[in-house]
């Protein structure tokens, strides 16, 4: 397949993931093609089940597909050993998961700088870039603070810090407002999309909140492991 | 940070950790336990086998150890003796006569290990007075008196103040045959030498079989028993007489101490008992911990840490128990041992090995007792973290996340 070097970020041909649920298989994505752009904001949007979760976790390297390739950064996932894909998810894509998913036992600063310290950046550049970016998500006062210690919207402000921190290519957001009240969330996504304005970064988000997809320059809608419509405004 | 998250998760659980923790303080202590016994117990057999019967180092002439003969002798053994004797490590040394011999008290006769001594000698080298069980030990110069074992002294009904009459052969090819007065009654612990055993002074010996002055055997007794092999290479550079054969004392007594290894490593055995079920509850609690921790591990996998990295996760995890477990093993060892070094353990019935008998078991306090435990622990721990740790590493983010 031919890519656009420049611009195409996500390529996915022919993508297909079989489940076996209960030893009955179960298809959650059907044949997906699919080209993402650098710095869309996009919306992965469909009832339960129709496969979005499948989809990013797919996009990212986090599982892989039955049948079909995905190209990241111009790179087949399925071509790169363990090691290699965790290095790849640690220097391109930043994740926002729906439950948070901060690691308990570092403080909030430890938590944003960790994925850093995998990168080998050093203690100083670390240090800065970690109270620039807890600065920019309003969280200055907390560095030290355990993520128990946090409330909801505070944690995902945390992990949207973590995401973010090392500059990554792609940021991959699984239903991140879900557990957040309407005020968090918006703050949440206009900080998103203030984000993505700044340094372009591509955002790609699953999600069933209106208020996302009305923010989203891209609104992808999934239906039984299927693409029902391709919407972009 | 892999080290730092390690460190933090071991105090998450702390119940568990203390329980893992306890396993493995438990393993350490009992393992330390047992080597302290098991040292101690061989320890005593060694130094009492070795200081009331072989002494530490032999020197014999070359060939004398295969194959024992009245002619195989050493000449000028005083001289070899002093050498010996500024030899560094070296406690004392003793000369001594072997011939085979028919002794007979009376009209009863029987076989008998003539053992022509140096009383002073070999009191101070292997406690020869403390042998002595009734009557009195041998004069310090040559006068015709006889110490007889207390098993001959039963076969021949000899008593002290009765006289044995020995026959035998001389170097020279002679008959050799002479009245000796017995002055006491000798118990040395072994009853197969006690049955044979008729100790002379050395110049009666010398003199009933023609050896002129020449001896078959000298003993060599050191003041560190660990440091046999080395002051038997230092006697054999010193001596540097290729008619003569420096042996160790686990040269001397071969199948004695071929006995004692093979009893040790039944002791291992029962070590590795120990350990296995110590591991078995280890691998247990890091699987319950692996498994509790799924998400996590997904996580972590999913923001970029490496598979290696999550199993030297685990791995790390156990061993910081590990050596925090070591850190309590070691002094509660080197305590249980100290006071069984001291009180002892007294066995119900006396037990008889090598031919000696012993009544109190007694533990030594050693580093053998606190680094075997130590690395046996360790690598017992680091063994059965593996699985988990390579389960934990194989994890699918995807999937792992999915847990709750």
């Amino acid at each position: 397949m031919e890519q656009n070097q420049k611009s195409d970020v996500i390529v996915t041909e022919g993508v297909t993931k079989v489940y076996a649920a209960d030893g009955i298989p179960v298809n959650a994505l059907n044949g997906i093609d699919l080209t993402i752009q650098s710095g869309e904001f996009t919306a992965l949007v469909g009832p339960s089940g129709s496969g979005k979760t499948t989809f990013l976790n797919i996009i990212s390297g986090l599982d892989s597909p039955t049948e079909g390739k995905v190209w990241l950064a111009g790179k087949v996932l399925s071509e790169m050993s363990g090691n290699e894909l965790s290095d790849f998810r640690r220097d391109n894509i930043g994740f926002i998961f729906q439950a948070y998913n901060l690691i308990p036992v570092l403080s909030v600063e430890e938590n944003v700088e960790y994925i850093m310290l995998l990168a080998g950046v050093p203690k100083a550049e670390r240090h800065e870039r970690v109270i620039a970016m807890l600065k920019s998500v309003g969280l200055e006062g907390v560095a030290d603070r355990q993520p128990t210690q946090l409330s909801g919207g505070q944690q995902q402000r945390v992990a949207i810090a973590r995401a973010m921190v090392s500059e990554p290519m792609i940021i991959l957001a699984d239903e991140p407002t879900a557990n957040l009240d309407s005020k968090t969330g918006a703050d949440l996504l206009e900080m998103m999309h203030r984000l993505n304005a700044e340094t372009g970064m591509t955002f790609i988000f699953s999600t069933h909140d209106p208020m996302v997809m009305e923010s989203a320059q891209r609104l992808i809608t999934l239906r039984d492991g299927q693409i029902d419509s391709d919407e972009t405004r | 940070m892999i080290l730092k998250i390690a460190f933090r998760n071991t105090f998450r659980q702390k119940r568990r950790t203390i329980l893992t923790a306890l396993a493995m303080i438990v393993g350490f202590t009992l393992l330390s336990i047992t080597i302290g016994l098991s040292d101690g117990a061989y320890g005593g057999i060694i130094e009492m086998f070795t200081r009331n019967r072989t002494g530490h180092i032999q020197v014999h002439r070359a060939g004398y150890l295969d194959k024992p003969s009245l002619y195989e002798t050493i000449d000028g053994y005083a001289a070899i003796g002093e050498t010996i004797q500024g030899t560094a490590g070296v406690e004392a040394w003793t000369p001594r006569v072997y011939a085979a011999g028919l002794g007979s008290v009376g009209e009863k006769s029987t076989a008998v290990q003539v053992i022509g001594i140096d009383v002073a000698r070999e009191t101070q080298a292997t406690r020869f007075d403390k042998k002595v069980i009734e009557g009195s030990v041998l004069a310090e110069t040559a006068s015709h008196e006889a110490v007889i074992g207390k098993g001959l002294a039963k076969i021949i009904s000899g008593t002290v103040g009765s006289e044995i009459v020995i026959f035998s052969q001389g170097a020279d090819g002679s008959i050799a045959n002479d009245v000796y007065k017995i002055v006491g009654i000798a118990e040395s612990g072994d009853d197969a030498t006690d049955r044979v055993a008729c100790y002379l002074h050395i110049e009666d010996a010398q003199e009933l079989f023609v050896l002129d002055g020449r001896i078959h055997e000298i003993v060599v007794i050191v003041s560190n028993i660990n440091h046999v092999s080395k002051i038997t290479d230092a006697l054999e550079a010193r001596l540097n007489n290729s008619t003569l054969e420096v042996s160790p004392w686990q040269v001397v007594a071969k199948s004695f101490y071929r006995a004692m290894k093979t009893d040790q490593q039944g002791d291992a055995i029962s070590r590795w008992v120990i350990m296995f079920i110590v591991a078995i509850g280890v691998l247990n609690t890091v699987l319950m911990s692996v498994l509790e921790r799924t998400r996590e591990y997904g996580v972590l996998k999913a923001i970029g840490t490496k598979p290696t990295q999550i199993f030297w996760l685990v791995v790390c995890e156990v061993i910081i128990v590990t050596i925090g477990s070591i850190c309590v093993g070691v002094p509660l060892g080197v305590l249980a041992n100290y006071l069984l070094s001291i009180s002892g353990i007294t066995y119900p019935e006396a037990i008889t090995y090598g031919g000696m008998k012993f009544t109190t078991l007694y533990a030594e306090v050693n580093v053998r007792c606190l680094i075997i435990p130590a690395i046996t622990v360790m690598v017992s721990a680091t063994i059965v973290s593996l699985f988990p740790a390579i389960k934990a590493a194989r994890i699918v983010p995807a999937k792992a996340m999915r847990t709750h």
